[in-house]
């Protein structure tokens, strides 16, 4: 295995051994090592199976150059794959966007009013049913609260099996685990709500458990292994001008400002939502969870869309 | 040189057409699994019968492509003994580009097929 080593070190000789440099001889190394160790099996011996595993590489001076950072003149000619050749230069993101524009389908528009439409009549029937305006048998409202969650992990599921402008769908499978993932989180906890509005019997909660753990299980194992699904203009974009993405993602303190203030409006809304259904009675209670969201859905559009001039101001003043 | 020549003369089968899909070839590869770069080298190998019809530094240069595109991520892995093997694994935008590709082919290739009308020449 040293012949590899040797050859290797002389294919790259003078060349400057950064990072990404090392990197590539390292993998070129092991997968000689694993062409020689075939070749030797063979009946060669181990210098010339090297030899041999050396001379079917190739020639790899322009991938050497490349990796060093060298502007090769191959790589912007020479795409093969059947894609579009050299990737076009974009003068700003938004023309990037309108470029690679991906419209909605209309199925997908159709499929997510309808699933929007069967998740607020079921809600509001089985909050009819809890309040005892309608009169419903508790599993008539389990059956509501059932039907709204699948409605819910299916608008989050098709969603994602979009492709979308900055966004290659996801698979099938990846999916139907988002729906699934969905579907019993939001069931286990509107179960747990609906019986803080005593609509069931307080051991509801465990059964409310049940759904809401494997659920976020699943929504976390899905993050884990969930890869990179943006597309390729986007990640150019992104590397060259930087400044893609929402507010959020631009700037970091934004987001953790959000995220505070969004816990501390839910769990003021859950604590009015209780005090509400203590002193006025649980029918009333769930208003305050409405107000929280309103509160929640303002701020957002405040948060993440607002301060654009200053930020672009901000270098001037200091200058 | 002499293999092109050869290959002409012998089996019926264009390299440059071949290497004209090594993209989509490679995400093919990795569809069933995580490989590293000899494996990859070796499937394609295989399935061109033994033939050494997309060179090895070709292949290099496109992992870089895709890597940098976010269709496939790679990650070392853990050998204890020799070179680490470097990994790559298909992403979700490689699983949707790879089927886009393949949906582009088989279109290409059905109208290749009507304009060369080989359907005919088969069937005589």
């Amino acid at each position: 295995m040293t012949t590899v080593h040797r050859l290797l070190d002389d294919a790259f000789a003078g060349v400057d051994l950064t990072p990404e440099v090392q990197d590539l001889k390292e993998e070129i190394r092991a997968n000689l090592e694993a062409r020689a160790a075939e070749i030797e099996a063979s009946g060669v011996s181990p210098s010339d199976a090297a030899h041999q595993a050396f001379d079917e590489l190739g020639d790899v001076s322009a991938l050497v150059a490349e990796a060093a950072g060298a502007p090769s003149s191959t790589d912007a000619t020479a795409t093969p794959g059947g894609r579009p050749a050299a990737a076009a230069r974009y003068a700003s993101t938004a023309q990037a966007m309108l470029a690679n524009r991906v419209r909605p389908k209309p199925g997908f528009v159709v499929g997510v009013v309808l699933g929007a439409l069967v998740v607020v009549a079921a809600l509001a029937l089985a909050g009819l049913g809890a309040a005892r305006i309608l009169t419903l048998p508790a599993i008539v409202v389990v059956a509501l609260l059932v039907t709204a969650a699948s409605a819910a992990g299916f608008i989050v599921g098709f969603s994602l099996s979009q492709e979308t402008t900055t966004n290659h769908p996801v698979p099938s499978p990846r999916a139907g685990g988002y729906y699934l993932a969905t579907g019993l989180s939001v069931l286990g906890l509107l179960l747990a709500l609906f019986t803080l509005l005593e609509a069931f019997p307080s051991w509801m909660y465990l059964v409310a458990g049940v759904f809401v753990v494997p659920g976020v299980v699943l929504f976390v194992g899905l993050g884990v292994t969930q890869t990179n699904r943006k597309k390729a203009w986007f990640r150019e974009v992104s590397r060259e001008h930087g400044v893609v993405g929402d507010r959020f993602d631009r700037d970091p303190e934004a987001a953790a400002r959000f995220g505070i203030f969004t816990a501390v409006i839910w769990v003021s809304a859950f604590v009015a939502c209780v005090v509400v259904g203590t002193t006025a009675g649980w029918a009333w209670s769930w208003l305050a969870l409405v107000a929280g969201w309103i509160v929640f859905m303002l701020l957002l559009a405040r948060m993440l869309f607002g301060e654009k001039p200053r930020t672009t101001a901000a270098p001037d003043d200091k200058g | 040189m002499q293999r092109d020549e050869s290959s002409t003369a012998g089996d019926a089968f264009s390299a440059d057409l071949l290497r004209g899909h090594t993209d989509t070839i490679v995400l093919a590869t990795l569809r069933r699994g995580d490989r590293y770069g000899f494996e990859i080298y070796k499937a394609i190998r295989d399935a061109t019968g033994g033939a050494h019809e997309i060179k090895e530094a070709t292949l290099y240069a496109t992992y870089r492509r895709l890597t940098k595109d976010g269709l496939v991520e790679a990650y070392w892995g853990d050998e204890s003994q020799g070179g680490r093997r470097k990994y790559y694994r298909l992403t979700d935008a490689g699983r949707a580009v790879f089927a886009r590709n393949v949906a582009a082919w088989v279109a290409t290739r059905d109208v290749i097929d009507a304009l060369l009308r080989t359907d005919k020449d088969t069937a005589r």
